[in-house]
């Protein structure tokens, strides 16, 4: 028993510290980092933009339909239905293999290939999100004269975050285990670095543990902040 | 004023206004009464077109405003409409919710509309709860603050979406009170309700609607005492 202990120590001993390699982990784990905030963050914009296109053109008044509106709709359907319907390791190796095949920067085409898939899920957030905003709140503003937009801005959105913020949350969660799929393509984040390790010192048991072991206590930070944020949310409720 | 000239309204195959023609004067105090579903809201609703009218046409000071190429916002910037549910903005403080629209469409600056806010609020005894949110509000406190958020866009008409109907019996009269006052500075209202006190003692005239029909209309007085179609008796005896 001590004895498997100690064997077990070793492995990971050499799977982490020989040859500084914890040094590959931490670098991976800042890849990791990166490709998740840039990947949200382009997300989210495209996601936005997606969300408010849809939505206008579905709240427009019978008789005004702008036509550029119409054709902006079609292609934010064609986005969400084709990146919702196909899987996201087929997305990464399109973009890195065809699209981008001679491109020899894979993180910045991890990012990309990340950023557009979780654009089109954080779209269906935000209108939802919209949506679920009393339709008498956007008529209130209309009446008062205030136009599309203004209601939008001031009144509609405002109260949409809060509804928004909890999925949103999810899908920050989801996007970053999600770059592990970009070790396919060669980026050389944390998963693709373990791998290597693993292949090197012919132990794949202590660095896959070990990075399980990290994704899953930054998720649990990351819900427990989410949790703090959407309760101080709910408090302002009850002012 | 607002002149309505053959207007229809159906939602699928429903048909909720059928072919209704109407003239509202400036200064007069309209009151619409009927049963649930006779299609008042939505006739309230079709003259700042946040229905759009299916068939006929509406015309306000002149302009007609079903036409496409109206810009709406400009339109309704001069209707003020209050709602059954108040639908004050729960994000905002109160001065905020009575100075967006007046700042956003540039009708005032904020100082003029802060100042304005605090008259109107002054009007309404609400003065202290300016930087309140509407939660802390009760719902005759929301509604009057509704009334004046319409009221600091000086609108020259004021529709009244059922304003009473979701308040505590208790609070219905200090919104009629308010709405009593605005009448008595010679606003021009259409008002939807349930109130027949206020339709007899505010109205300078009553319309009874149902089945997507104006059956009968005249002043308060003889409306009241005199009904003669016999699904207005029959609605009369029911709620008097």
């Amino acid at each position: 028993m001590l004895q498997w202990f100690y064997r077990t120590l070793d492995r990971f001993h050499t799977a982490f510290l020989e040859a500084d390699r914890w040094k590959l982990y931490l670098q991976g784990l800042g890849v990791t980092l990166e490709m998740t905030v840039i990947a949200l963050i382009l997300g989210t914009c495209l996601g936005l933009v997606i969300a408010v296109v849809r939505t206008a053109h579905d709240q427009q008044r019978p008789g005004r339909r702008n036509f550029l509106l119409g054709i902006a709709n079609v292609f934010c359907n064609i986005y969400t239905t084709v990146i919702r319907g196909t899987p996201m390791m087929v997305q990464l190796l399109i973009w890195s293999f065809v699209i981008f095949s001679t491109s020899r920067n894979k993180v910045m085409v991890g990012f990309i290939g990340l950023g557009i898939n979780s654009g089109a899920y954080v779209a269906e957030i935000i209108r939802g999100g919209l949506m679920s905003v009393d339709i008498g709140q956007s008529e209130a503003g209309r009446s008062l004269g205030l136009n599309y937009f203004d209601t939008m801005r001031f009144i509609v959105i405002p109260q949409a975050f809060k509804n928004i913020l909890p999925s949103l949350g999810n899908e920050f969660i989801t996007l970053f285990k999600d770059t592990s799929l970009v070790s396919a393509i060669g980026a050389a984040e944390l998963t693709y670095h373990a791998s290597r390790i693993g292949g090197r010192t012919f132990d794949y048991m202590p660095p896959l543990i070990g990075i399980a072991v990290m994704y899953l206590a930054i998720v649990i930070v990351f819900t427990w902040a989410q949790g703090r944020l959407e309760r101080r949310l709910r408090e302002s409720d009850r002012r | 004023m607002i002149d309505v000239k053959n207007l229809s309204k159906s939602f699928g195959d429903h048909l909720v206004l059928d072919n209704i023609s109407e003239h509202i004067s400036p200064g007069e105090k309209v009151v619409v009464i009927g049963p649930s579903g006779s299609g008042k809201s939505t006739f309230l609703r079709c003259l700042n077109l946040l229905e759009t009218p299916t068939k006929g046409t509406i015309t306000f000071e002149g302009t007609v405003i079903t036409d496409p190429k109206v810009k709406i916002d400009k339109i309704r910037q001069q209707m003020g409409m209050v709602f059954q549910h108040f639908n004050l903005f729960p994000n905002m403080t109160i001065r905020k919710n009575i100075t967006l629209a007046p700042v956003r469409t540039g009708l005032m600056k904020q100082e003029e509309a802060d100042k304005a806010a605090s008259q109107l609020l002054q009007r309404v005894d609400l003065a202290d709860k300016a930087d309140a949110y509407p939660n802390q509000l009760s719902g005759g406190q929301k509604q009057r603050i509704a009334i004046v958020r319409a009221l600091a866009m000086k609108p020259k008409v004021m529709l009244f979406d059922e304003p009473t109907s979701a308040l505590d019996p208790e609070m219905v009269g200090e919104v009629l009170d308010v709405m009593k006052e605005l009448a008595r500075d010679g606003m021009t209202m259409v008002v939807v309700t349930h109130e027949m006190g206020f339709a007899r003692e505010v109205g300078s005239r009553v319309l009874f609607m149902d089945g997507g029909h104006i059956l009968e209309q005249n002043a308060p007085k003889e409306f009241f005492d005199h009904p003669q179609n016999p699904r207005t008796q029959l609605f009369l005896s029911k709620v008097l």
